[in-house]
């Protein structure tokens, strides 16, 4: 008993560190931006420049969800537009770079023909299909595209890794145990590949909101967290387009969460942690 | 008594590699009888094929020639009526020790209160009991190699192949795995065949040390120990077969030597 009070102790401190520290980096990083605003905006430089005050985002910030913008939205549309395009881009990548990396990472003649073909486009940024795209795929499915693109060759890669770094070993102690080929897939490169996988959607999925916030600028129809903070600049609304920022980095913050989450959940579920 | 029995037949072994142009015979006529709750150990100079051999008889490496069959059957294949056990240890590092000797009885389909039963058996044989929920990298050498006899034997295999099985522990878990060994296989009456480059080792465990020559690799002698167990590593009876294995050894060891010198000037040639 005495040991779990001590140990309780010793996780309250810890945390209470974490949080004490946290505080302070943010409470830091808002008096400078405070401060910074104060001396812009006390001087005139000539031209129209003004940084919004932390204050005036927040309220920004909170405004955009309940007040419509000029195009009719709410904060909460431009954010389930954006998520929409993200999980349609990030699910098509991932349906199919998952049993390409498997393939290309297993077979040399799978690699071998798939590998021309990734090299032609894994040099070429998603960006530079923004235009394109847009014409022909449309507002949907144009930036749809481009977050495949951006998310679809850090999980093929990092699949085809993790089935190549599969230890011979392991394989070798599986057929002894009387694994098949099917059972060597499932039971050995499988989990074996997962790490590499969840590394592969990670990184993928934070390019993907690079990608899709772009497009969305560019776009210029169809709403989009992107496409907010483009037309907040147009009408010079520096809070608002600071707002649509905080709305990013907050659902950049959320999406590695739930990632990481997922990732936890599933090693759990295969017995890994 | 079934004792007599051969459970693990070699005969005419060949087994050559293929590297770039060169052939290289790494086994010639290996031939080699291994009867029914047999210990026997395999020694010899690094490169001799004694890997090789247990790796055919495993099912994990092909033959050029020969045959070999496990308690009557002609091998084609890895399968688990051949428990191997690997120096490097081999666990499924996403495994718990449980689940990694589950592994071969998910593989036949067990329900998974037969398969716990059976894992608590042999968790019990090989002294785990606490770890049952651990993943492999937080066990020790010695432990991990506990969980991999535990899995070879789950299958309850004819035979248990073991490939240097201690060749990565220190000397004092060393020491205390092969008493360990000699436990479990006395309580499981296992024919095994084991592999190791230490004379010291082979003379504590083995019923027959079976000596093989440099490559290419096939029985150059072999020598039954007679000693009763417990061993003694001390004792002048211990000593004198351990310096008989040596001197037979020593010849080949000097082939070795001079084959890899003769290698080196050709390829300073080239």
């Amino acid at each position: 008993m005495k040991s779990i009070v001590r140990l309780a102790r010793g996780v309250m401190s810890r945390n209470w560190r974490r949080v004490l520290l946290g505080g302070l980096s943010i409470a830091v990083f808002i008096g400078a931006w405070q401060a910074y605003s104060w001396y812009l905006n006390a001087n005139d430089y000539g031209y129209a420049a003004y940084i919004p005050y932390p204050g005036e985002v927040a309220e920004a910030f909170l405004d955009s969800f309940v007040t419509t913008d000029a195009t009719g939205l709410l904060m909460m549309d431009h954010i389930f537009a954006s998520l929409k395009r993200i999980f349609l881009g990030f699910t098509l990548a991932f349906v199919i770079a998952l049993p390409a990396g498997l393939l290309m990472g297993s077979y040399q003649t799978s690699e071998g023909l798939g590998m021309p073909i990734v090299e032609i486009f894994r040099p070429i940024p998603p960006l530079a299909w923004i235009p394109i795209f847009l014409v022909v795929l449309g507002h949907l499915w144009g930036p749809v595209a481009i977050v495949f693109f951006g998310i679809f060759f850090p999980i093929l890669f990092n699949v085809m890794l993790g089935v190549k770094r599969v230890d011979p070993i392991l394989i070798d102690a599986a057929k002894t145990l009387g694994a098949g080929r099917q059972h060597i897939f499932f039971k050995v490169v499988l989990p074996f590949t997962t790490p590499y996988l969840m590394t592969g959607i990670k990184v993928g999925l934070g390019i993907g909101w690079m990608c899709i916030v772009a497009a969305e600028m560019v776009g210029q129809y169809g709403g989009g967290v992107g496409y907010y903070i483009w037309a907040m600049n147009e009408f010079s609304l520096y809070d608002y387009v600071f707002a649509g920022i905080a709305v990013i980095a907050i659902l950049g913050i959320l999406t590695t969460g739930v990632a990481g989450q997922i990732e936890r959940r599933l090693y759990i579920w295969m017995g890994m942690k | 008594m079934d004792g007599d029995e051969v459970n693990i037949r070699m005969e005419n072994l060949l087994k050559v590699f293929k590297e770039d142009t060169r052939e290289i015979v790494a086994l010639k006529g290996f031939s080699l009888d291994v009867v029914d709750g047999e210990l026997v150990c395999l020694l010899g100079p690094s490169g001799c094929g004694k890997t090789t051999v247990l790796r055919i008889a495993a099912g994990l490496e092909t033959k050029s020639g020969g045959h070999v069959s496990v308690s009557g059957e002609e091998v084609s294949g890895a399968g688990p009526n051949r428990g191997v056990v690997f120096q490097e240890f081999a666990l499924f590092p996403w495994r718990t020790v449980r689940k990694n000797i589950e592994f071969g009885l998910e593989i036949k389909k067990m329900s998974a209160d037969e398969r716990e039963a059976i894992s608590s058996k042999y968790i019990d044989l090989v002294n785990l009991e606490g770890f049952e929920n651990v993943h492999p990298q937080k066990l020790s050498g010695g432990m991990k190699q506990r969980v991999g006899i535990a899995r070879a034997l789950a299958n309850d295999p004819a035979v248990l192949l073991m490939d240097e099985p201690f060749g990565a522990l220190d000397a004092q878990t060393r020491n205390l795995m092969q008493k360990e060994l000699l436990r479990i296989w006395s309580a499981t009456k296992k024919t095994v065949l084991f592999v190791t480059h230490s004379v010291d080792e082979a003379v504590f465990l083995a019923d027959r040390i079976v000596v093989m020559t440099a490559r290419p690799g096939m029985v150059k002698k072999i020598i039954s120990v007679a000693l009763p167990r417990p061993r003694e590593r001390t004792s002048a009876d211990f000593i004198t077969i351990r310096s008989e294995v040596l001197q037979v050894l020593e010849a080949e060891f000097k082939k070795t030597m001079m084959r890899e010198m003769s290698d080196g000037g050709v390829e300073h040639k080239a």
